[in-house]
């Protein structure tokens, strides 16, 4: 479903983004992406809607190469991808209900298939009651829920989540964590990057760190930094 | 793009027109400011047009006839004038005429009587040309003619009034230019801030997979419906406005010997597709402007 070959990738100020990069995600995977601030987590994301391109190696999504990709093909690989970030990214001026129809009007989805899809999703991620909200009216955890039924109304094969519960409480990010379990086992390949350790630890899926801008760790079924595990069972 | 999409994006539109009022109604207004400007230098010279023609037809030319024509022979000649290139109308004034309104013009009857017996007065030609441009070969071709003594025109007031003509079109093109040229610097001035006001919104377009062309078509429906109420707006103030001007100047028409403006329904069949034009092209144009340049994310 994605595949990484030997990509590199080297900010015009010398930072390194990410160093000869090579992995393979299935579809219907739950992947964690961990790592520290500046480690590449983020330009490994980048580089999977094409908001970043890498200087050598080839990025495959759904057999496509979109290292040769133009320009003007870029919407269009963006509707495959859901993507949900840490700051919600709601259009401010749209309801609930037209911000999640606003990615069906994109594709040019009919009002027909609209008016089934919106209610449907709302119902999936548990805002039908707040369908007609503007998103300033909403919770953190209310707001990125719409951001999540936006990324799935479209039966998008990949979800890629920046750090969704990286602006929320603990118990509101367990909410956004069911909804994104639940939305994985639809068959939807999630990809999420984030920073808290309870969440990787508890959920038990694969895990990739990258430090540094390399792989420094691919575990199924693992925990956020097993170094720490340990170090907490010695103290 | 498909109907649907089509009409998705016109909402949008008129949505962002709406939700924008503010900046919407200062483009409005200098489209409107622009529109007007350019309105009233259109009036100005088409009158000053108007009233050269009106003119033209009292600067004629006069040609005087030599002593001792036969009346067959008067008859002839005026025939002949008649079918010269560039003559309207051609009236003979007789020597008693001539001397009629000479005494009429110096208030005194007398005159007539004097010199009625001996009238030192030639008859003549009064000639009304349709071009006044071409006068000067039309009173060449006279002087040939056999019977015509000696031609007096207006050169003067004539050339003078065609200076005047083309200065004044002149001076509206040049108007015209630049007022399309500050119309479009606004316009796209507009949409630039209103760019600049969504760009967050934009680029959350972008990473949803909206393209480029579902990102403006809405923007370019606001410019174009901006200019759209821009020039509505205009054609309904030039219709009053001008109304009133006719109806001020018909009051004191008596005082301007007869002398009247363009009527409303000839300025605005002119102006109303001219404003459309210009209000939504400015509109369309300014906005494709601001918005190529501001949307690469």
């Amino acid at each position: 479903m994605i595949e990484l070959h030997g990509v590199t990738k080297v900010y015009s100020n010398g930072a390194v983004g990410l160093n000869n990069v090579s992995l393979r995600i299935e579809k219907g995977e739950f992947v964690f992406i961990t790592g520290n601030s500046g480690s590449g987590k983020s330009t490994f994301l980048k580089m999977l809607y094409k908001e970043v391109d890498p200087d050598h190696g080839k990025i495959v999504i759904n057999n496509k190469d979109i290292t040769k990709m133009k320009k003007r093909q870029i919407p269009y690989l963006r509707r495959e991808l859901g993507m949900v970030f840490q700051d919600f990214r709601l259009l401010p001026n749209k309801t609930v209900y037209e911000n999640v129809a606003f990615a069906m009007e994109i594709v040019g989805a009919s009002s027909r298939e609209i008016r089934k899809n919106v209610p449907i999703v709302l119902g999936l991620v548990g805002l039908s009651r707040k369908a007609r909200c503007y998103p300033n009216e909403l919770s953190g955890g209310e707001q990125q829920r719409t951001a999540l039924a936006r990324a799935i109304v479209n039966n998008n094969p990949i979800l890629i989540a920046d750090e969704p519960t990286g602006n929320l409480d603990p118990a509101t990010s367990w909410e956004i964590m069911n909804c994104l379990q639940e939305i994985n086992k639809r068959g939807v390949t999630i990809i999420m990057a984030t920073h808290e350790r309870e969440i990787v630890n508890t959920l038990k899926k694969r895990v990739i760190e990258i430090s540094n801008g390399q792989i420094s760790k691919d575990v199924y079924e693992g925990g956020y930094d097993d170094e720490v595990e340990y170090s907490q069972i010695f103290i | 793009m498909k109907w649907n999409t089509l009409r998705y994006l016109f909402k949008e539109g008129i949505i962002g027109l709406w939700r924008n009022r503010t900046m919407a109604l200062a483009s409005i207004g200098t489209i409107i400011l622009c529109l007007l400007i350019l309105g009233m230098s259109y009036g100005i010279g088409t009158n000053i047009d108007y009233l050269i023609e009106q003119m033209e037809t009292k600067f004629g030319i006069t040609a005087y006839l030599k002593e001792g024509l036969e009346a067959e022979e008067i008859t002839q000649l005026k025939t002949q004038v008649e079918a010269m290139n560039n003559v309207s109308e051609v009236i003979y004034i007789s020597k008693e005429d001539a001397l009629k309104s000479f005494s009429e013009d110096n208030g005194d009857q007398s005159l007539f009587m004097m010199f009625q017996e001996d009238n030192p007065l030639p008859a003549s030609f009064e000639i009304i040309t349709s071009n006044v441009k071409e006068q000067t070969a039309l009173v060449e071709a006279l002087n040939q003619l056999d019977g015509i003594d000696e031609t007096v025109y207006f050169q003067n007031e004539t050339a003078s009034f065609i200076r005047i003509r083309n200065t004044v079109s002149y001076v509206c093109l040049a108007i015209l230019i630049i007022l399309v040229v500050v119309g479009l610097m606004l316009m796209s001035n507009t949409i630039k801030l209103t760019v600049y006001i969504r760009r967050r919104e934009i680029n959350i377009m972008k990473y949803v997979g909206a393209t480029n062309s579902f990102i403006q078509v809405p923007f370019l429906i606001e410019g174009m419906l901006i200019g759209l109420l821009g020039a509505l707006a205009s054609i309904v103030m030039i219709t009053v406005g001008y109304d009133w001007i006719m109806q001020k100047v018909a009051i004191m028409s008596g005082a301007l010997s007869g002398l009247a403006l363009v009527p409303t329904d000839n300025i605005m069949q002119a102006l109303i597709p001219t404003y459309l034009i210009l209000g939504v092209g400015i509109g369309l144009i300014g906005s494709a402007v601001a918005i190529h340049r501001h949307l690469d994310v």
